[in-house]
């Protein structure tokens, strides 16, 4: 069980929200979630000592998961912290621009929850 | 070279939406078409960016704690990828609007998938702000949907229950979706 990882999940819609959550938090994690990429900074300006490893979606009105990723590298609690995206899309060129970005990984939805836990282990540990 | 009679004529292309699928409109003179049982199809449409387009789905999610992955089977990923591939082509969530039809329990005594898939898209789109326009679901008979992904149009008409494919699960290969890559 990851009882001391804390997650923060990053997704416009509420149902992935929900299914991550419980994807998540029946394997031990600690879980918090933000709605889009803007959600997500306000969040971590008065929580960002907490987050261990985010997991982001890309396709999000207000901020995408790109700036998002962007505008954390660009801060530096954030430069090492592991950010996942985890999207419907699986093209290299958006994955490139990922890994431009600064994102420490990719994975394809439908996500396989044993799949991402370990994938959330591998860049924790 | 190829020659299509119907596009000779101005009649638009006809899609069809199998089980499983999502499409997009691509702007052209399309039609996208699907015929449902106990399956759903969602049709959304952004009415500014003219972008419409339609999924089929068999199930509504997985039960939680079921450790099985929301596939292209379930209408929680199939919504997911829809919205997505809207707003690639310039859609807008906020501005999406929906239209659902199937949801038929066409084996009485049997479980009543229609109504948990109508359930599930009914709560979807509530919980992701998208208002439902108009709703065909439910009863026990087959529907066609036909939808212009450009004028945002639909019609829907009951068909004989022959017409309608028995749904059945999808098998999905290994590499369909959860891969990892770490850079």
């Amino acid at each position: 069980m990851a009882e001391n990882i804390h997650v923060l999940t990053v997704d416009d819609s509420a149902s992935m929200r929900a299914l991550l959550r419980a994807a998540l938090t029946s394997r031990g994690y600690n879980v918090s979630q933000a709605e889009d990429g803007v959600a997500a900074l306000e969040w971590l300006k008065d929580n960002s000592s907490d987050v261990d490893v985010i997991v982001t979606d890309i396709n999000m009105p207000r901020m995408d998961g790109f700036g998002l990723i962007e505008a954390l590298r660009g801060q530096s609690r954030f430069r090492d912290c592991p950010i996942l995206v985890l999207s419907t899309e699986s093209s290299d060129e958006k994955k490139a621009r990922a890994r431009s970005a600064g994102a420490t990984g990719w994975i394809v939805k439908p996500f396989d929850a044993e799949k991402l836990d370990t994938a959330l282990r591998r860049v924790t540990h | 070279m190829f020659h299509d009679p119907a596009a000779a004529l101005g009649a638009p292309k006809r899609i069809t939406v199998m089980q499983g699928q999502v499409y997009v409109g691509t702007g052209q003179n399309e039609i996208l078409t699907t015929v449902l049982g106990s399956c759903i199809a969602c049709c959304l449409y952004d009415p500014l960016a003219r972008v419409g387009g339609m999924n089929h789905f068999l199930l509504a999610e997985p039960s939680p704690g079921s450790g099985t992955v929301a596939d292209q089977n379930y209408g929680v990923y199939l919504m997911e990828l829809l919205i997505n591939q809207m707003m690639t082509r310039g859609g807008v969530k906020s501005r999406m609007k929906a239209h659902v039809y199937g949801g038929a329990n066409m084996h009485v005594g049997m479980t009543r998938i229609g109504d948990a898939n109508t359930r599930f898209a009914r709560n979807f789109l509530a919980a992701e702000n998208i208002p439902i326009l108009r709703m065909d679901t439910g009863g026990e008979t087959a529907r066609r949907v036909d939808f212009d992904p450009v004028k945002g149009r639909t019609r829907c008409k009951i068909v004989e229950p022959v017409a309608a494919p028995a749904p059945k699960p999808i098998p999905v290969p290994q590499t369909s979706g959860g891969e990892v890559e770490l850079f």
